[in-house]
């Protein structure tokens, strides 16, 4: 088969894993080829919108496993191939020349055993490493069941190492990928954990870097399984927590296999929920947020209508308004509309004067949103506007951007929210003036 | 001084120089030693037809390191870094607003870097911001093409980002020879030898593509249209990131340019 065809497929085999990130790490260049950006660089974006960064492919396509939801399985009619070592390394050096991409991100399906198959990608990656003598961002993903000193010496080569935690809960695993376990998942991630924190020790070459450097990250699937939003950032904020992971990601299933244990074929992919997940993810990661302040036992959904933030503040409207020329660092945090950057800013900025309206626009601030929630020189006492406008600016544009069928995922069936459905009104207009009066009622 | 009598007022005149930095400079010099503001300063060629006077401000090396001196020792090193910077950003006036930056800076001090809510400070930050992002993203959007083991890449920013991406490219390609042609500046970053220098050339023609070369844009083809998924076709979230005025230099979606 030629290479053409080979990347085609294992191209088309690893579409599905959500991380193409080439951040955590910054190497100068100097030695050999390539160097590292710890914010990462995105060299294209697909025609899903989505970042390119790496040489996303499977080492190969076979795979003795039969997890249920992926077009790889055992069980599939799908045409099987895989790279040589040699060939997957040339065609990365190639490809990074030329400026495409800024690594490797390497995952597989498992030929034979997981030993044997991580034994092929540590081929390729020393290739990459010694005989090419590259330097740019490699990302390679375990496979449970591989032997601990593997795992270890794929974590000297590569930058980040991740493993897949595939699903939001134990029960779900055992029932749709049978031959994966929690402990084959949770072991070498825990070894990676502890691989990363004592990284400086383990250095093994002079020009080596540390063992995964750029730490560990790892992704489940969203919507193949009945887990509900607040079982899933409770996992991460506790995958945070205790295995020191830098990212979780989230992939909306898509339904790719008709089995009865899954959605059916026709199910649209849950983006928005998705969406809110990285919403959610990135409150916690950035915002010091807990996971029991986003969602609860009572509200274990996402507002499909809020982003998680908003949501957040109108829940908590009575600690608002909040003096932007007075209140700590961590409250500004707080305002929808203000983030990180201008939080900074404006602590910077207030240093030198009061600031009003206008300075906060310049500084960045969003004040469509932030206006109801601050106390600034020119508003001394806060807006003092009704609930049904502050709502109003709140309402997530992009809501709507993702299709009338997302809508019905939280309709009032899962005891959410009884918000109406795109389906019930005539007009986006419509559906959101509904939101908007619906979610005023509710404060 | 703050609330001391302001340096410049404005005047009638609009100030020509010669488009370079030092010439700036001069600009500066000759606002801050007539106690006048301009109209606008506008290199030489430039000028659009107008009722106000002109005045031609003559490039003066001596001036020039004068008033560049001024900015660290009055202002702050910072505030060197922003003007330098945005001398290289596509600021519409970007010489009005920077000479409006630095006769506030020499009243107030240091203390201007800070004052992030001013007019005058942010649309400096901002534009700088601009630069700083689109040599971000030009990090990525580059291709280079091999032509017999020299890399050439062309590229239309609106800023000219080559300084600052110049340091990205030769730690990452320290090893050969490459060089990245800014058609929109008339400028090219070129490396060989572990040396650079940037060049202003008239034109430069690139060759045609090997078979090798054309057979690596394919296979990248291939694998970009293979990675998306067509569930989550979303071509309004690829324009936002990927902003369009990019692809023409991009080897797997400037075909997509024509359709």
């Amino acid at each position: 088969m030629d290479i053409m065809q080979k990347l085609t497929i294992l191209a088309d085999g690893a579409k599905y894993d959500a991380a193409c990130t080439s951040s955590g790490v910054g190497r100068a260049g100097g030695q050999g080829i390539g160097n590292t950006a710890a914010g990462g660089i995105c060299h294209s974006f697909s025609a899903d919108g989505r970042c390119i960064s790496l040489l996303k492919v499977l080492m190969t396509n076979y795979c003795v496993y039969d997890c249920k939801y992926c077009p790889n399985r055992s069980g599939s009619d799908v045409p099987r191939t895989a790279f040589t070592p040699q060939e997957l390394a040339d065609l990365t050096i190639e490809f990074y020349r030329r400026n495409y991409i800024e690594g490797l991100f390497l995952s597989s399906g498992i030929l034979k055993t997981p030993d044997y198959t991580t034994e092929q990608m540590i081929k390729a990656l020393e290739f990459l490493r010694y005989k090419h003598n590259f330097w740019g961002y490699i990302h390679a993903k375990t496979i449970p069941g591989t032997s601990p000193d593997l795992v270890y010496r794929m974590g000297l080569l590569a930058d980040r190492i991740s493993v897949n935690i595939e699903l939001p809960s134990e029960a779900s695993l055992q029932k749709l990928a049978p031959n994966k376990t929690k402990q084959s998942i949770l072991a070498p991630m825990a070894q990676i954990a502890g691989g990363v924190e004592s990284g400086k020790e383990l250095v093994r070459y002079k020009n080596a870097p540390r063992f995964a450097a750029a730490g560990q990250a790892t992704q489940m699937i969203i919507g193949a399984s009945p887990e509900s939003d607040y079982q899933i950032i409770r996992l991460a904020s506790g995958l945070y927590r205790r295995y020191s992971l830098r990212r979780v990601f989230y992939s909306a299933y898509i339904p790719a296999v008709e089995d009865t244990l899954l959605p059916s074929v026709d199910t649209k992919p849950p983006l928005l929920r998705e969406h809110r997940l990285y919403q959610a993810d990135f409150l916690m990661r950035q915002y010091h947020f807990d996971p029991e302040e986003i969602l609860s036992e009572e509200m274990p959904n996402f507002n499909p209508y809020l982003d998680p933030k908003c949501n957040w503040a109108i829940n908590n409207i009575e600690r608002f308004p909040i003096d932007v020329n007075r209140a700590p660092h961590e409250e500004l945090l707080r305002v929808p509309g203000i983030g990180p950057t201008s939080a900074g800013r404006i602590v910077t900025a207030r240093k030198t004067g009061s600031l009003g309206l206008a300075e906060l626009k310049r500084i960045g601030v969003v004040l469509k949103r932030a206006k109801y929630f601050i106390i600034a020189k020119d508003q001394p006492a806060g807006l003092r506007a009704g609930k049904e406008s502050t709502v109003r600016a709140l309402i997530d544009p992009g809501v709507f951007s993702f299709g009338t069928e997302q809508m019905s995922l939280f309709g009032p069936a899962g005891g959410r929210l009884a918000l109406p459905g795109a389906k019930d009104v005539s007009s986006i207009a419509e559906a959101a003036e509904e939101a908007v009066l619906c979610l005023a009622a509710n404060l | 001084m703050p609330g001391g009598k302001p340096l410049a007022e404005p005047c009638d005149v609009i100030y020509i120089y010669d488009g370079s930095f030092e010439g700036f400079l001069c600009c500066v010099h000759e606002s801050v030693y007539s106690r006048e503001l301009p109209q606008s300063i506008v290199p030489e060629g430039e000028l659009e037809p107008t009722l106000f006077g002109q005045r031609r401000i003559e490039t003066d090396s001596e001036k020039a390191r004068k008033v560049y001196a001024s900015i660290p020792a009055k202002i702050s090193k910072e505030a060197l870094g922003l003007v330098r910077n945005i001398f290289l950003s596509c600021l519409k006036d970007k010489e009005l607003a920077t000479l409006r930056f630095l006769l506030k800076g020499y009243r107030i001090g240091a203390g201007i870097m800070q004052m992030l809510g001013e007019a005058d400070v942010a649309v400096l930050l901002k534009a700088e911001r601009h630069v700083m992002h689109e040599s971000h993203l030009l990090k990525g959007f580059i291709r280079f093409s091999d032509y017999d083991g020299f890399l050439a890449a062309a590229i239309t920013p609106k800023n000219f980002v080559l300084p600052f991406i110049a340091s990205h490219f030769i730690e990452r390609f320290s090893g050969e020879k490459f060089m990245i042609y800014d058609k929109a500046h008339q400028a090219a970053l070129v490396y060989r030898d572990r040396k650079y220098e940037i060049i202003r050339p008239e034109h430069i023609e690139f060759p045609q593509a090997s078979e090798t070369e054309e057979k690596y844009r394919e296979l990248w083809k291939r694998f970009y249209d293979t990675i998306a998924i067509d569930a989550r076709y979303n071509p309004k979230c690829r324009m936002s990131h990927m902003p369009k005025r990019y692809w023409e230099n991009m080897t797997e979606v400037k075909e997509l340019l024509k359709q």
